[in-house]
């Protein structure tokens, strides 16, 4: 039962919080009367928006209100571009302002926003699309009115920057009803000369005169067109769709010729600094190249030829004395051998051959001794003989067969029984 | 070389420079690029020099060009 109410806080709060959760009032436009309008230190506008029955409170930051183009002043009617919040602390619901226009463009204002935010969401503003903008274009295309100071300013400025330039009129209504449609066909004719690129645009007036380049056919062939195009329409602050969807916008017709053609001193400039750089890079080479040639042909051989032949002179001598040496080293080695031959203990002592030869021979027989049969019958073996014959297969014999039986110490006579 | 467009005789230009400059190029070579880039100076100094006053005109309805006069 405590919490059985709630602050004020938490009801305004909790209202504020209603208001902001509904996208309707988050940014809408409202139409209506300026009074009470008061423009504090802070910067900050205060004023109240009304009509026959009914007002609202409402405020402009001070930060939106450097975009405005007029200073509002009270009885005003004017179209409010803004958000629906409550401030708190005073439980007011206030009208928040981010943009107010003066009645009357104000509808105009409202389509155009409408065009513009369905245009760029369809892509006709993509950077993707845009086409670059040729440096030195040799036939530019104006489409404008014929009459108009904005011709004459682009002429006057492209024959004064780039005079090698074609220029060609597309002339067109720029203003009133039947200027779209113009437009339209003047930029669609305009393809059929093979242009480098295209200018449209008019100069600066209000948004009603500027309304063609605000319309949709427009807006869509400049898209369509396959000339890049410059989109050249009032005065600086004057942004139509035509700007935003052409390949580059300028903010003044002479801007857009400016942006069209290069400055010709300045390119007769660079083809200059071009000229001078080649030639002093090629100069560079060549010296570089004579400096090597100098170097290479100063080197003594090529000034002396024979110093050439001297130098192969002394390799040669130098191969012929290492030779002397080495082939007196072969002779005294030699000899020193022979002289080693001549003085050995063998030749000197012939005595000593025989002795060696010798016990040569005594190790010999002494080999031959272990072979010796007659030694086998000393450890027990005998030998059996028929007739004086050595008997080794028991075949051989036969009953009362006569046999001799050797031992080592002499023999006797058996018979086989 | 004399159908390049201007923008191309340029970037060509721009780039014999460059390569010209970084002097890697063997001396024929370079002298070839030389002989390159001064054709490609003369043809650029060509087109700059000898336009008179550029033309305006104004095309017609029917599709006649015809002058167009500023300083009227």
């Amino acid at each position: 039962m405590e919490k059985d109410y709630v602050t004020v806080s938490e009801i305004n709060s909790y209202l504020n919080d209603k208001l902001k959760s509904d996208l309707n009032l988050r940014n809408f436009y409202i139409r209506g009367e300026i009074s009470n309008y008061k423009t504090y230190p802070s910067g900050h506008s205060y004023f109240t928006l009304k009509d026959e029955s009914s007002e609202i409170r409402g405020v402009m930051f001070s930060g939106y209100k450097s975009n405005l183009r007029f200073e509002p002043k009270d009885g005003m009617k004017v179209i409010i571009n803004g958000k629906i919040e409550m401030y708190e602390y005073r439980g007011n619901i206030q009208l928040y302002a981010f943009n107010i226009i003066e009645d009357g463009v104000g509808e105009l204002y409202v389509a155009y926003q409408q065009l513009k935010k369905k245009l760029e969401k369809e892509g006709l503003f993509d950077k993707s699309h845009k086409k670059q903008i040729p440096k030195y274009p040799e036939k530019i295309g104006v489409v404008t009115a014929q009459n108009g100071a904005a011709v004459r300013d682009i002429i006057t400025t492209i024959k004064r920057r780039y005079p090698v330039c074609e220029i060609l009129v597309f002339s067109t209504l720029v203003q009133g009803d039947m200027a779209a449609e113009q437009i339209v066909d003047q930029i669609r004719n305009a393809q059929n000369y093979d242009l480098d690129t295209l200018i449209v645009g008019r100069g600066g007036g209000s948004i009603e005169d500027l309304w063609p380049f605000n319309e949709e056919i427009v807006a869509r062939e400049i898209y369509k067109c396959e000339i890049p195009t410059i989109s050249a329409v009032g005065h600086e602050i004057d942004f139509t769709i035509s700007d935003f969807v052409a390949d580059k916008r300028a903010a003044t017709p002479t801007a857009a010729a400016e942006i069209a053609v290069p400055e010709i001193d300045e390119l007769k400039y660079k083809l200059e600094q071009f000229n001078t750089r080649i030639n002093n890079s090629i100069m560079d080479k060549l010296d570089e190249n004579r400096t090597r040639l100098n170097q290479i042909s100063k080197k003594q051989v090529l000034k002396n030829p024979e110093t050439m032949y001297n130098i192969k002179q002394m390799q040669l001598d130098g191969i012929m004395g290492k030779f002397g040496v080495i082939s007196k080293n072969i002779i005294v080695n030699n000899r020193n051998k022979l002289f080693e031959l001549e003085n050995s203990m063998m030749l000197k002592n012939p005595e000593l051959i025989t002795k060696n030869k010798k016990e040569q021979y005594l190790r010999n027989i002494s080999k031959l001794e272990v072979l010796n049969p007659l030694l086998t019958l000393k450890r027990g073996y005998t030998i059996t003989k028929v007739n004086d014959k050595v008997i080794s297969s028991a075949e051989d014999i036969n009953k009362d067969d006569e046999i001799e039986v050797v031992f080592d110490d002499g023999s006797i006579n058996a018979k086989v029984i | 070389m004399d159908n390049l467009s201007f923008e191309e005789s340029l970037e060509q230009l721009e780039e014999i420079v460059n390569k010209l400059e970084k002097g890697d190029v063997p001396l024929d070579d370079a002298i070839d690029e030389f002989n390159n880039a001064m054709q490609l100076v003369k043809i650029c100094n060509e087109k700059l020099n000898n336009a008179e006053e550029s033309i305006a005109k104004i095309v017609e309805d029917n599709g006649d060009l015809i002058d167009f006069n500023t300083n009227e």
